[in-house]
């Protein structure tokens, strides 16, 4: 195996073009980067690779020999192997089982032999110098080693092509550079790496060139020793970003506590103690896992509070469920967008008044005057795109659809917002139109709750900076004070 | 005319409808009593008492839940209905002890689903095989008479020609839609059944409307197995085995999406019509009768496979 090289390929879905003439090529022993904004084609292209939709034309060489997919098990069998964001194994089968999936070694008698698959199990195991068993179930081991189990399954499969779909996005730092060393192992074994990735810093850690493409077209390919995040961020949107959260609209005028939390313990946090200012953003880092979605799930009621309190314009409060708490002027934007914060099924309209039913109905009945205006307006004001307020919200860009999410605590008055990663998938421009959002959001005299994974975020936006490792809160930081290093010291040491 | 296409394809009620008015048509070119006033009253009065429960059902399904118990309910309702009859009990009392009891069973089934967290098909499976049971044993396992001149008129008499139980249907088709379509409760249980987490996230109490929702199945079972005991003057324990299948069927194939989050009322009373005149086609043609049950089900594949033809396009 020498080379991949895609090669005119063209995808158009129902009005849309996807894909126009993508054609350039990754060699063995490259990891070669593919970025782009939400819509670039990126994900397209993976699934054409994997044999999962075919394009409209175009094709796929490896070493020169032109080769078209009909299915992915076509792709497999040509050695090309993608590890998707959602997983793809059985969560109740032993690590073994996973990776040796649909090739379980089988003795004489037709039953499956045990031995030799743990026996060959361990051997990857030990090529990736991993601290897992081959007997271990795949729900009961970290997200980070069930992903290795999906590397492992591409190895075992002596795949020469590995794809990697934002392969980084719910790992902690330590995890990635576990994830580092075994991608820079499969390099120097002379395989091609396809890496599809949002953070622009880990491309320059891993990657030998980069792919950029924009609105479903090639837009250049270039080495990474040979360019910069500001060429490329350049190259994505087609404009230079700049420094961006020093061109963002700020008006700092930070009130009376509006939020204090005394004590708070849960299942999975101890001992949570901190305030919160009107306009004041309050950003809270660590690593993934060091329980900073738990604690706020536990002020708002979501999950069991064991002990603690909850004082709101200096009034004890108590909390019992998410309704008690939104009562109280609380909201949430969940970490998980589509599974906890939108209602999929339902339009723009009815995912914002959800929160207000109780104030747009007479006797039990909706007022759809009022319930049309309130909506009407909040969707003006936030900017949301929309081709109507009828639309069903799934179909609506992942910036948009945080926005909705936003107008659902606006129109119900909230005064307090806990934000958990809110421009998680979300791309470059969009995401900038998000923080100007929380910083006017804040200008208004709402406490904002700032939980991102991406430190730059944080400094950028927040005031305030809560850090927290292991369920406990490890530090507080000024904004100004701030720095990458000082956070990461706290999140990551003992 | 592509406009005209498109949009049809786009609206499955529409493509419904246009299957039901096939049906008649077909139908009546066979045997032209199959259009008689006579006959689609008829088709209606089948429909009365399965649409009951898929109305219920509809709900539940719109709500991300499911009740198998209806069927079994409802024959328990009847048996009951006809042992407390004949005990003296005045025909008011009788009705709403009917009714109580079934309200009962349901909050025991939400009880079951919102604390025991237990699976709700598993739940009902198990409440349907306890009730096909009692419905046997509290009547000794015969069809018991039913004598009370009121009661029978509930189940058989007409108003102007109408059965009583097809004016009972629509009263509660109107009552139904305008809650589904208007109310805060209809809203709230097409946001829990689209996403129950997101909704307890932004507000809703998803038990609440659980435990409203298992409410509805049992009574709307309970006042059809009434009907129909009423109708065949005696509480028949093998009254109503299919009913449950039925109004699963009507509903899916009315375009309410098993899974919750979608649908709507018409949409599930068009289901009914559809199947009801498709039995009622099969039985004029003195086709064998089990050749319902094989026609139900592929007309619920079909359906079915229109539905998702349709997402597939659309995406």
């Amino acid at each position: 195996m020498q080379y991949i090289e895609f090669k005119n390929i063209n995808k158009t879905y129902v009005s849309i073009r996807a894909l126009k003439n993508i054609s350039f090529t990754a060699r063995a022993g490259e990891v070669c980067a593919l970025v782009g904004e939400n819509g670039a084609g990126k994900s397209t292209l993976l699934k054409i690779l994997s044999g999962d939709i075919q394009p409209d034309s175009g094709s796929i060489f490896i070493d020169g020999k032109e080769k078209h997919f009909k299915s992915p098990q076509e792709a497999i069998t040509s050695g090309i192997s993608v590890i998707y964001q959602e997983r793809q194994i059985v969560p109740f089968l032993t690590v073994a089982e996973n990776v040796f999936m649909e090739e379980l070694p089988i003795k004489k008698n037709q039953l499956i032999d045990f031995n030799k698959l743990n026996k060959c199990t361990q051997k990857i195991i030990d090529d990736f110098n991993l601290p897992i068993d081959p007997t271990d179930r795949v729900n009961d081991i970290s997200v980070a080693y069930q992903q290795m189990v999906e590397i492992m399954k591409a190895y075992r499969r002596n795949s020469q092509i590995i794809a990697f779909d934002e392969p980084t996005s719910s790992l902690s730092d330590s995890e990635i550079d576990m994830l580092f060393k075994v991608i820079r192992k499969l390099k120097e074994e002379g395989k091609v790496i396809i890496y599809v990735s949002h953070r622009l810093k880990e491309i320059f850690q891993i990657s030998e060139t980069v792919v950029v493409l924009k609105d479903g077209v090639y837009i250049a390919k270039v080495e990474t020793t040979k360019t910069s995040e500001q060429e490329l961020i350049r190259y994505m949107i087609g404009r230079d970003l700049g420094d961006v959260f020093k061109s963002l609209r700020r008006n700092k005028n930070i009130g009376d506590v509006i939020l204090e939390v005394k004590g708070v313990n849960s299942d999975r946090v101890s001992d949570i103690s901190f305030k919160i200012h009107e306009g004041e953003i309050l950003g809270f880092a660590g690593l993934v896992g060091a329980g900073r979605t738990e604690t706020m799930r536990a002020i708002f009621g979501a999950d069991i509070l064991n002990s603690g309190e909850i004082w709101i314009n200096n009034k004890h409060v108590r909390i019992k469920d998410p309704s008690s708490a939104i009562a109280e002027g609380l909201g949430l934007c969940p970490e998980d967008r589509s599974s906890e914060g939108v209602i999929k099924s339902r339009s723009v309209k009815e995912n914002i008044s959800i929160s207000i039913l109780k104030k747009i109905c007479r006797q039990g009945f909706i007022d759809f005057k009022r319930e049309e205006n309130i909506i009407k307006n909040e969707v003006n004001n936030l900017g949301i795109k929309t081709p109507s307020l009828q639309t069903e919200i799934i179909e609506l860009s992942g910036g948009n659809q945080q926005k909705v999410l936003l107008a659902r605590w606006l129109v119900s008055n909230a005064k307090i917002l806990i934000l958990d990663e809110p421009t998680r998938g979300i791309d470059v421009g969009a995401k900038v139109e998000i923080y100007q959002l929380i910083l006017d959001l804040a200008s208004k005299g709402l406490g904002i709750i700032f939980i991102s994974s991406e430190l730059s975020e944080i400094i950028g936006l927040s005031d305030n900076i809560v850090v927290m490792r292991e369920g406990r809160i490890t530090g507080f930081l000024k904004g100004e004070e701030a720095t990458e290093e000082k956070i990461l010291t706290l999140a990551m040491l003992k | 005319m592509k406009k005209i296409i498109k949009k049809i394809q786009k609206n499955e009620q529409v493509s419904l409808i246009i299957i039901l008015i096939a049906i008649v048509c077909v139908f009546t070119a066979i045997q032209p009593n199959y259009f008689s006033v006579r006959n689609l009253i008829n088709i209606l009065f089948s429909a009365s008492i399965v649409g009951m429960v898929a109305f219920g059902e509809t709900f539940l399904i719109i709500g991300g839940q499911i009740d198998l118990s209806p069927g079994a309910v409802a024959a328990f309702s009847g048996v009951l209905a006809a042992i407390l009859l004949n005990a003296g009990v005045p025909m008011i009392l009788t009705i709403f002890i009917v009714i109580a009891m079934a309200m009962l069973i349901g909050y025991l089934i939400s009880l079951m689903i919102n604390f025991l967290k237990m699976e709700p098909f598993i739940v009902t499976l198990a409440i349907m095989s306890v009730f096909t049971g009692l419905a046997f044993i509290i009547g000794g396992g015969r069809s018991i008479p039913i004598t009370n001149k009121s009661f029978i008129y509930f189940g058989a008499g007409d108003i102007f020609g109408i059965p009583i139980s097809i004016v009972i249907f629509a009263v509660i088709f109107v009552i139904f839609h305008i809650i589904l379509t208007r109310t805060r409760f209809g809203r709230t249980v097409y946001m829990v059944g689209g996403n129950e987490a997101a909704s307890r996230l932004a507000g809703i109490n998803p038990k609440k409307i659980k435990t409203m929702l298992y409410l509805i199945t049992p009574v709307m079972a309970s006042i059809g197995g009434m009907i129909l005991a009423g109708r065949m003057n005696s509480g028949q324990p093998t009254a109503q085995s299919h009913l449950m299948f039925g109004a699963l069927t009507a509903a899916i194939v009315g375009g309410v999406r098993f899974g919750g989050g979608k649908g709507t009322l018409y949409g599930c009373l068009i289901g009914v019509l559809l199947l009801e005149s498709f039995k009622n086609g099969i039985a004029v043609l003195n086709v064998q009768t089990f050749w319902q049950n094989v026609a139900s089900g592929v007309l619920l594949i079909v359906a079915l496979s229109a539905d998702y033809a349709r997402t597939a396009r659309n995406k």
